[in-house]
């Protein structure tokens, strides 16, 4: 990690970071395979191509909307408008079919729009900081509340898009697609991509190295010339985009354009990020780390319903292992030692 | 950091303004569009409608004022919890006691709030993963106590929800919740309070014991949501375990409009209340309006509008300099 001027600040914090984050990352690892295992023990076909496909169609979904998470994270901040770009980007793409969009202009519209926005609210809530996840909640209401008037203008259905989704769409995004003949999702594969470029981007290049400069030591960053603004718009407009981006794909998967898409992801996408060991106070952690949470999120899910228990014992069980996940890891240092 | 707690009760008058200003506007708006407010039967509606989201923004008062931003997501599914094992477990046994009752609601509010706190102190885990596992476990609890909601209130509280008059007992357990929040405000625990969450290390080295604080604003915290989920209770005459994240979102919204500072050191029981209030008014005004089939989305997008802006407005009233 002392490859680049970013760590020049504080030489000793960041030891220390890449110490708790390698030790989260092999709890990461250990946790999986526990949780395999689990499955393998106690539910019937468990380990098999199918169900390790639908986990990792379910875990790509989750990776895609936690990309732009885990960077707002880095820098300190949370984005709630998550969800709502999702839901909104899931009937306005489709809308934007019925008006006669081609698709690829559809797709691109939407996904300009949610980068937009992303860097609006990043604009927004930069003066904010600690309360920016609140502003980002705002604005999130605020978007899908448009985005639902727009697309029920002259439609009798509240809220609700009917229209015929591409094949390509469905082929790209739901439990039976394949790619080029391999019966595995190209949202899987597109996923793998976006995580290896993230992941080499976050290490390798002066935006990467921004991020977690930002993250480590505001004061430090600015000496270093590096614009907080310009950082903090950035990551915004990312994960404004990657969430259109998600929502649009989630059409795919789900047939049907539905705002309610992406309730989930307000908390499984900070959940995911928590899980893997990047600190929601900045400066720690990568999209690694984010990626090996989404897999023990959507793993941990999979038994969880294998072993036939419903949503609210779901939600109930991952709310009760997120406390010891982060406790092991991150713990912050008592009062008397930060005076 | 310190400059700006010297300066906090000047920025706490300051801070009033914006949430006063826009209840005095919505107030005159709703009396040329609908006098039918100010009427016995509308007032006495406001208040039943309102208590709730009141003091679910009073129970998130003094979490926030606390700092570390220490926003409780967990407030509305807690709301939800008490709502539920009131009508599943106690009315539901037989037991409609109003004396158990309201112990229940208030020691059910209290004793999870302590634990939380304890979690956040002792475990030292960052305040807002803590609220959100805990708004994920309440969440999934409330709908195995409750699968959808029903059940019926105990009799006594059945009048409770008619919203005919003015003095309703929904408006004494307002009253009352005021009459604590101000006792409470002469202690010395308030001033700690906001010397805790304006600048925990200032407050740490000058010998305030800033758990014992912390855990007191909490369960503090506690007794506002066991009231708020007794008015909620009154208000539907009936258990429902779906509404807690609505309640939670609304809560803070409202906190925001009414000029608390998530951060920390800086809010209040009035800036929550007008806070509370222009919430209800908004809402109320967008339902007169007629929108059709899309007067939920309107509302929503009224909400986000208004949560952005006060923000803002925020921001620029009181000068806040991010200083780091």
């Amino acid at each position: 990690m002392n490859t680049t001027f970013a760590d020049t600040n504080s030489i000793k914090k960041s030891s220390i970071g890449s110490f708790r984050i390698q030790r989260g990352i092999a709890i990461g690892f250990g946790l999986l395979a526990a949780l395999l295992i689990l499955g393998a023990i106690l539910v019937p076909g468990f380990i098999s191509p199918r169900n390790a496909r639908s986990i990792l169609l379910l875990a790509a979904f989750l990776g895609l909307a936690s990309l732009g998470q885990t960077l707002c994270a880095l820098v300190g901040a949370l984005d709630l408008s998550i969800p709502y770009l999702i839901g909104g980007a899931n009937i306005l793409f489709p809308s934007l079919l019925v008006a006669g969009l081609p698709a690829w202009l559809a797709i691109v519209v939407v996904v300009l729009l949610g980068a937009f926005i992303g860097f609006g609210n990043g604009l927004l809530s930069f003066k904010l900081q600690g309360q920016a996840l609140i502003m980002s909640l705002g604005i999130g209401f605020a978007v899908v509340g448009a985005v639902q008037l727009y697309t029920s203008l002259g439609s009798a259905f509240g809220g609700t898009v009917f229209a015929p989704v591409p094949n390509w769409l469905r082929n790209f995004a739901a439990f039976n697609g394949k790619t080029f003949g391999f019966p595995v999702p190209p949202v899987v594969i597109l996923w793998l991509l976006l995580t290896a470029a993230a992941i080499w981007a976050l290490y390798n290049t002066w935006f990467g190295r921004s991020v977690y400069a930002v993250g480590g030591s505001r004061v430090a960053a600015a000496r270093l010339g590096i614009s907080e603004l310009r950082v903090w718009t950035a990551i915004h407009s990312v994960s404004g985009a990657m969430s259109a981006l998600t929502g649009v794909l989630l059409l795919g998967f789900s047939g049907g354009g539905f705002v309610g898409v992406g309730d989930p992801y307000l908390f499984t996408t900070v959940a995911a990020v928590v899980i893997g060991g990047t600190s929601l106070l900045g400066g720690a952690g990568g999209y690694g780390a984010t990626v090996l949470g989404v897999l023990v999120l959507t793993v941990l899910t999979s038994l969880l319903v294998g072993l036939g228990l419903n949503f609210a014992a779901q939600q109930a069980i991952v709310g009760l292992l997120i406390v010891p996940m982060v406790a092991i890891y991150a713990r912050s240092p008592h009062i008397r030692f930060q005076v | 950091m310190s400059s700006q707690s010297k300066l906090s009760s000047v920025f706490q008058d300051r801070s009033l303004f914006v949430p006063a200003a826009l209840f005095v506007v919505l107030i005159l708006v709703a009396a040329i569009i609908s006098p039918r407010l100010f009427t016995v039967n509308g007032l006495g509606g406001a208040i039943l409608v309102a208590t709730p989201l009141i003091l679910t923004t009073l129970a998130l008062t003094p979490i926030v004022m606390a700092g570390r931003a220490s926003v409780d997501l967990s407030v509305g599914p807690l709301l939800g919890f008490i709502n539920v094992t009131l009508i599943a477990w106690l009315v539901g046994n037989g037991v409609t006691n109003p004396v158990a009752v309201v112990a229940w609601v208030i020691g059910i509010g209290a004793v999870y709030q302590l634990i939380q706190a304890l979690i956040i102190i002792y475990v030292r885990v960052a305040p807002i993963i803590v609220t959100l596992s805990s708004f994920l476990v309440l969440s999934g609890v409330n709908l195995m106590v409750m699968s959808s909601p029903g059940g019926v209130a105990p009799d006594w509280m059945m009048s409770w929800g008619a919203g005919t008059a003015i003095f309703s007992p929904v408006l004494v357990l307002l009253i009352a919740a005021f009459v604590l929040w101000g006792a409470v405000r002469r202690t010395a625990f308030f001033g700690h309070l906001r010397m805790t969450g304006a600048d925990e290390r200032m407050a740490y080295t000058s010998g305030v014991r800033v758990d014992l604080v912390r855990i007191t604003a909490h369960v503090m915290g506690g007794v506002f949501v066991g009231l708020a989920a007794l008015s909620y209770t009154a208000l539907i005459s009936s258990g429902d375990p779906t509404q807690g994240s609505n309640y939670t979102l609304q809560a803070v919204t409202a906190l925001v409009l009414g000029g608390a500072n998530l951060a920390g050191g800086r809010g209040g029981a009035l800036g929550s209340t007008l806070g509370a209030l222009n919430m209800f008014l908004i809402s109320y005004l967008l339902s007169v309006f007629s929108f059709g089939n899309v007067t939920g989305f309107v509302t929503q997008m009224a909400f986000g509008v208004i949560l952005v802006a006060s923000l803002l407005v925020n921001v620029f009233m009181t000068n806040r300099r991010v200083a780091h």
